[in-house]
């Protein structure tokens, strides 16, 4: 059948999928530990982000702003970054790690964060002899990519700035890509079951933070500077996402030859057999007969509903570049037909993404790939164009599509801030895949139920 | 006490000038917290944009109004799906963000014509749609766009059409406040007296500073209803553009948030002559003084007595009930700043609930000589409060519970206190007299939560 | 006379919005036409109106001399040259420290 890749026809935006270079930025800042982003602009673009954050996880982060008033956007903002330095420094003592992150503003105004950077350096060797606070600057114009990138320039300049030649360690890095903390765990999970040492960047298992007896607070990422800085030493990237971390893998292999296995996001079968493979592959340890049997129990549960419920259906699907390439790799595994995906930025590399190109050569169904995308293409073709789906998938910000059109739709992604706990639940790995079916099986038959669609067909299922 | 330095400002020492705790016998020419200040860099403060204030608090309310941002996409993402203010047009406000999508080569070739195009498409979206604001932002703001410009090219290519420019980036002033100003100023000189309204009742209004949170503003119309007043503008709940421009045939102006909105009652009152009447829209006894002061004014006294007589006798009970349970419970109060002398007094007299500490993100000094006039002996006032002064102020001050923002509620459960939604409400509406009760019923839920004793516990300790 | 001037003026700091208005010559206007109806009402006069500003400070006087009636039992009780005495320094009292000794640096900003 065919696939069409298109770009959005109009110029300005109607809800957007994606959110600007800082906030991705962000993203990955918290997943460090004793690690407090600076966010260089306005204190929107900070302040939104951190609610944002916590829309989704349902947690605070710490994340400060260098708070740019108007003096400082007409004559140049670097005396505040460098006093949001000396002030973080000061009042944080655990403090290690400060990505500086520009937005639009000081990127227009031109801030050489850099220098400031340098300078601000000297300054807290002076204040602080004994501590090392690294400064990694962070280039994240908001007119420029997406959070998808904002993101990716992040996990670079922190593995730039902190990564440093030693022994070798013998452990792998693995680069997460933009995932939720049930998928780190999901991977952590696996790493363990083949005695695979590694580096997890970021490890953000932890984002996810308990209530204590002590009231003590443990909401930030657990990859520490240690860990960063001995990714020079590790026998292999592996980076699982190509858009999210991908750089900072590349920058590993050119600069500290260490070898880079860039991938697809681990969802589905295919993808979590690649992910394993590429895993025994580049630490030489075997996969061990449990993952067997935990991918045949995925298989098998998705067997239970593929046939009977799936096949056919059109899917409607939105997010992240990998998380959306990856839903229709998945969909196409589950007979569910991707019919549309929608991906948010202007990256010209998507049309030859070779995960496209594949569903390209293999899906039997018509899809469309729409890029530089919004979700006002998905509302348009099911409000205007006639254009009929079976499901939506994608985050929280396309609720009102699903809701309007009465079109079952399951949250997936970054943000989904209207269903309850979904950071705590993997869609990566075998058992992720068992679960992204169930969640999408349960919302077809809830809606069945709803809608009176032949609700009776569960009787007996 | 004076001013305070907090341990944790220790290496900010100008932030004692901004935090004060009230001591006997002490008014507010003896001290006032400095505010409407710039943030220290570096501090995690609380504080939004400009930006924000204009659009994401009183623009982006009117539910009948595209609301262009010209920009990246950022702008437009983040002041989308955060606010609750519904509408009866479907809540078309809530379920769209516009922008430009403003792009490297338009910080280099300038963007007024992707802005152009983006309003033209919005317009050929949503045909039914023929209202519009455009803000700028940083980027656009530093460019240079001239984004009235474009509008008037668009208004008279499209001559049904209505826009309106809202020229406040975010780095313009030091927070919200800003942009809540230049809106309201703007849309006095632009927009004010362009349209006559239909004057329906003897008795007409501007209902000013209540933006429909959890539907505050279908609560309150129902008082206006059955007093027979015509509300001829709300500002902005659940209000269409048109009737916004008709603000001038009001008779009085009834100000609920002075801080965003008493700018535009302000300067009604000096080129309209049209009163400005401040009042407290939450509580018991502000509500209904409220209402008698508007019935004083109107010489309709008995209509508003028999109002509240209703009131009470249907609500009174219920908020009794939660008064017995909440009396002496402690509360903290961490919102914007006008949120903090509506309610101080408020939940004590009605709900014995003593307020203990309570920091303001943009007020300014008039929203402080209001809250320690009115606040007690011993609260501590904050202006523009950081994440460690937080922390020091809930050990010296320990709360039951503390009214805030979401994401600082996720901050304070960790310290096993339980958070209100200071801003959107957890159950609202909370004005009136039934929304009161709507918020004395989330505060005692909040506190009773069985949660919160579990918390405590430390499972290892085996008896 | 200064307690009765110092427990009104606490009561009104407490409870009344109009002496905040953002700039001094509104709370001036606002302290003077509530303050001075506000006595006319407790001597039982007809406190004069010309304008909906009047009107509007009428109002609010209503409410307050309703309010001081029943909080401050002792004011009906007083001749009308005390009270007369006891709002001329309720109102110096307000005026000071709402305008002449307010520490709020936006009081003389030139426009709203």
């Amino acid at each position: 059948m065919s696939c069409t890749i298109i770009n959005k026809e109009r110029t300005g935006v109607i809800n957007p999928i994606l959110n600007c270079q800082p906030c991705g930025a962000q993203y990955a800042g918290i997943g460090i530990k004793d690690c407090i982003p600076l966010v260089h602009g306005g204190q929107g673009c900070s302040m939104f982000v951190r609610l944002l954050f916590a829309q989704h996880f349902k947690e605070n982060f710490e994340i400060a702003s260098s708070s740019l008033h108007e003096e400082a956007a007409v004559f140049g903002g670097l005396k505040r970054v460098e006093e949001g330095i000396e002030v973080l420094a000061r009042r944080y003592p655990d403090l290690r790690v400060i990505p500086i992150i520009t937005c639009c503003s000081t990127e227009i105004i031109g801030d050489d964060i850099e220098g400031s950077a340098r300078k601000a350096a000297r300054r807290l060797k002076e204040l602080f002899p004994d501590r090392e606070i690294f400064l990694a600057p962070v280039h994240a114009p908001s007119f420029k990519g997406s959070h998808v990138t904002g993101y990716n320039e992040c996990i670079a300049s922190l593995v730039k700035t902190i990564a440093r030649k030693g022994e070798p360690n013998g452990k792998l890095n693995v680069f997460t890509g933009w995932v939720n903390p049930g998928d780190v765990s999901a991977l952590k999970g696996y790493l363990k079951e083949m005695d695979v040492q590694a580096l997890v960047i970021p490890d953000i298992e932890s984002l996810d933070s308990p209530i204590l007896p002590d009231k003590s607070i443990t909401t930030y990422g657990s990859t520490t500077v240690e860990d960063l800085a001995d990714t020079a030493n590790s026998v292999g990237s592996l980076c699982l996402s190509r858009y999210e971390g991908a750089t900072a893998a590349t920058f590993l292999e050119s600069k500290f030859k260490v070898p880079a296995v860039v991938t697809s996001t681990p969802i589905g079968i295919k993808n979590t057999d690649a992910m394993l493979q590429n895993i025994s592959r580049m630490t030489g340890k075997p996969i061990p007969e449990s993952l067997v049997r935990e991918r045949g129990l995925a298989i098998d549960s998705l067997a239970d509903l593929a046939h009977m419920f799936f096949a056919g259906k059109k899917v409607a699907i939105f997010g992240n570049p990998d998380l959306a390439i990856a839903l229709a790799q998945f969909c196409h595994e589950v007979e569910l037909e991707p019919a549309l995906l929608l991906l948010g930025d202007d990256n010209s590399r998507y049309a030859k993404d070779p995960r496209i190109v594949e569903l390209q050569e293999t899906l039997e169904c018509e899809m469309e790939v729409v890029c530089n995308a919004d979700l006002w293409d998905l509302e348009d073709r099911i409000r205007n164009k006639g254009m009929k789906y079976d499901l939506i998938m994608g985050h929280s910000k396309g609720r009102y599509i699903a809701i309007d059109a009465n079109v079952p739709m399951v949250r997936v992604g970054f943000p989904t801030f209207d269903r309850a706990g979904l950071y705590r639940h993997p869609i990566i790995g075998y058992k992720g895949a068992a679960m992204l079916g169930d969640q999408i099986a349960n919302t077809l038959f809830a809606h069945m139920e709803y809608t009176r669609d032949r609700e009776w067909i569960l009787n007996t299922w | 006490m004076p001013m305070v330095l907090l341990e944790c400002d220790k290496d900010i020492p100008e932030r004692e000038q901004h935090v004060y705790i009230k001591a006997t016998g002490e008014d507010t020419t003896m001290f006032l917290p400095a505010s409407n200040v710039p943030t220290i860099p570096g501090t995690l403060s609380e504080r939004g944009c400009s930006f924000c204030g204009a659009k994401l608090v009183i623009g982006g309310v009117l539910k009948d109004t595209i609301q262009l941002i010209h920009g990246p996409i950022g702008c437009a993402y983040d002041t989308w799906h955060t606010k609750r203010y519904p509408s009866d047009n479907d809540n078309f406000q809530l379920k769209y963000a516009w922008s430009s999508g403003m792009k490297e080569q338009h910080v280099i070739f300038g963007g007024e014509k992707q802005l152009k195009k983006s309003i033209q498409e919005a317009f050929d979206a949503m045909p039914e749609s023929k209202r519009m604001f455009i803000y700028t932002t940083c980027a656009t703001a530093l460019i240079g766009d001239d984004p009235r410009a474009v509008a008037r090219t668009v208004m008279e290519e499209r001559p049904d059409v209505d826009i309106f420019v809202v020229e406040c980036p975010g780095f313009a002033g030091v927070s919200q406040s800003k942009g809540h100003h230049v809106l309201n100023i703007a849309w006095m000189n632009e927009k004010v007296g362009t349209k006559e309204p239909e004057i329906v009742s003897p008795y007409t209004i501007n209902f000013i500073g209540d933006y429909n949170i959890q539907g505050d503003t279908y609560l309150l119309q129902e008082y206006w209803e059955k007093l027979g007043i015509q509300v001829i503008s709300h500002f902005t709940g659940n209000a269409t553009y048109d009737e916004l421009c008709g603000m001038h045939r009001a008779q009085l102006n009834v100000v609920n948030c002075a801080r965003s909105a008493g700018y535009i009652a302000n300067e009604l009152k000096k080129r309209y002559a049209i009163p400005r009447l401040d009042i407290d829209a939450w509580g018991f006894s502000y509500m209904a003084a409220g209402l008698r002061k508007i019935g004083a004014f109107f010489g309709i006294e008995d209509k508003v007595e028999e109002l509240i007589e209703e009131e009470y006798a249907k609500h009174k009970p219920a908020l009794d009930w939660y008064k017995e349970r909440l009396t002496g419970k402690k509360m903290a109060i961490w919102t914007g700043g006008p949120r903090l002398w509506h309610w101080t007094r408020a939940v004590e007299e009605d709900l014995g609930v003593e307020v203990v500490a309570m920091s303001s993100k943009f007020g300014h000094q008039e929203d402080f000589e209001k809250v320690i006039a009115r606040g007690r002996v011993g609260a501590v006032y904050i202006d523009d409060a950081n994440e460690k002064e937080f922390f020091e102020v809930v050990d010296m001050v320990k709360p039951d519970v503390i009214f805030t923002g979401p994401r600082v509620g996720e901050l304070v459960k960790k310290l096993h206190i339980p958070y209100i939604n200071g801003h959107a409400y957890h159950n609202g509406p909370y004005m009136g007299f039934a929304g009161f009760v709507n918020l004395a019923r989330d505060m005692y839920n909040a506190v009773k939560s069985p949660l919160w004793g579990l918390a405590g516990k430390d499972v290892r300790e085996v008896a | 006379m200064q307690e009765k001037i110092d427990a009104l003026v606490g009561y009104i700091q407490q409870k009344c919005l109009w002496q905040f208005f953002s700039r001094a010559w509104d709370r001036e206007e606002n302290i003077a036409g509530v303050l001075d109806r506000t006595r006319d009402l407790l001597l039982g006069a007809t406190p004069p109106v010309d304008t909906d500003i009047d009107r509007c400070h009428l109002a609010d006087a209503k409410t307050l001399s309703a309010e001081l009636r029943s909080e401050f039992p002792w004011v009906a009780g007083m001749r009308p040259d005390q009270l007369g005495a006891l709002f001329q320094g309720v109102k110096e009292t307000m005026m000071e420290i709402a305008v002449a000794k307010s520490r709020n640096g936006e009081l003389y900003v030139s426009y709203y």
